[in-house]
């Protein structure tokens, strides 16, 4: 009974589904709405207008800045979410039931081995290079494929990675306590900083000067933009990572 | 030869995913998440999207695998 009611639940949702999927244009096509109002601009004139030769990164930073503002709260506040959660979780009252819950978890939990010398060789060997292709990445972000999100979440991994190699007393100098706040705050504070010197320079809140005389600036400020959300995004994934890690 | 590859890939990546739904194991579960990450990462470089597949990558295949990991290593290993 339960299973033919899932069945006809499954059916039902499926069915309208992929009736909307066969109505959608054929994949590629290029008349549709899609490649013929809007994309075609960014396509043709994008270089010029956004500074970017990468249209990707144009388009994010420059067409759709706004967008990507609220991406970056969105981000910022899962973050907080998440640390709530992991807070009030540990503020537990230390009942028996507790207690009980704890030692069948730590029973049933792998026993934590020390790293093995050949990974903590390994990681030791290939930090500067992730370190400098992350740069690479959030750095030339407007050029080639990448930018802050990616770059970010390379030096995050990188720093989980030094964090179990070398412990983190070690890598707690990477993300001192003070500056902590600020580091997960960063992207969202560049973009408020950037956006505000937008407004000054063009009269809207996150514009790009398009003026040939102010190239210079409009460089710039995707470049700040850039490295705010990549130093942002590390933050996260490091101190998520930290706080799910904390004894 | 390309739509083969594409073949390829979303066979790979229907196999994962469903492998993921049944594993009680919640290690190999993270696991071959990950390596449905990695799949959706080519099949997201191969469509054209080089920046999307490098988002996946980083993330998808190596940060959310560890963050699983760590949550593993918290609580339990099998599935109740």
């Amino acid at each position: 009974m339960k299973k033919a009611f899932v069945a006809a639940l499954l059916i039902l949702t499926a069915m309208p589904l992929l009736i909307g999927v066969a109505a959608l244009p054929p994949h590629g096509d290029p008349d549709t709405p899609v490649h013929t109002h809007i994309s075609a601009r960014y396509l043709e004139e994008g270089r010029e207008e956004a500074g970017a030769d990468n249209i990707v990164t144009g388009v994010l930073l420059n067409y759709r800045g706004l967008d990507t503002a609220g991406e970056v709260t969105v981000i910022f506040t899962a973050l907080m979410a998440g640390l709530a959660v992991l807070i009030s979780h540990k503020k537990q009252p230390e009942g028996d039931a507790a207690y009980d819950a704890a030692e069948a978890a730590a029973e049933d939990a792998p026993v934590r081995a020390p790293v093995s010398p050949v990974v903590s060789f390994v990681v030791r060997l290939l930090a500067p290079f992730i370190a400098l292709f992350a740069v690479y990445v959030i750095v030339n972000g407007h050029v080639t494929p990448g930018g802050g999100f990616q770059g970010g979440a390379i030096l995050g991994a990188l720093f989980i990675a030094l964090t179990i190699v070398l412990g983190r007393e070690r890598t707690r100098t990477l993300m001192p306590r003070l500056a902590q706040p600020w580091m997960q705050g960063a992207a969202l504070l560049t973009f408020v900083g950037v956006g505000i010197v937008g407004g000054a320079l063009t009269g809207y809140f996150l514009g790009f000067p398009a003026d040939a005389s102010l190239h210079l600036a409009r460089k710039l400020m995707m470049l700040v933009l850039e490295a705010g959300i990549g130093l942002g995004g590390a933050a996260v994934f490091a101190t998520l990572f930290l706080q799910m890690e904390a004894e | 030869m390309s739509a083969v590859f594409d073949i390829m890939l979303l066979v790979f990546l229907i196999v994962t995913a469903l492998a993921v739904a049944r594993a009680k194991d919640l290690l190999g579960a993270a696991i071959l998440f990950s390596s449905y990450s990695l799949m959706m990462c080519l099949l997201w470089q191969h469509r054209g999207a080089p920046d999307v597949a490098m988002t996946e990558a980083a993330v998808g295949a190596g940060i959310t695998t560890v963050l699983f990991l760590v949550a593993i290593g918290r609580t339990t290993r099998r599935e109740k």
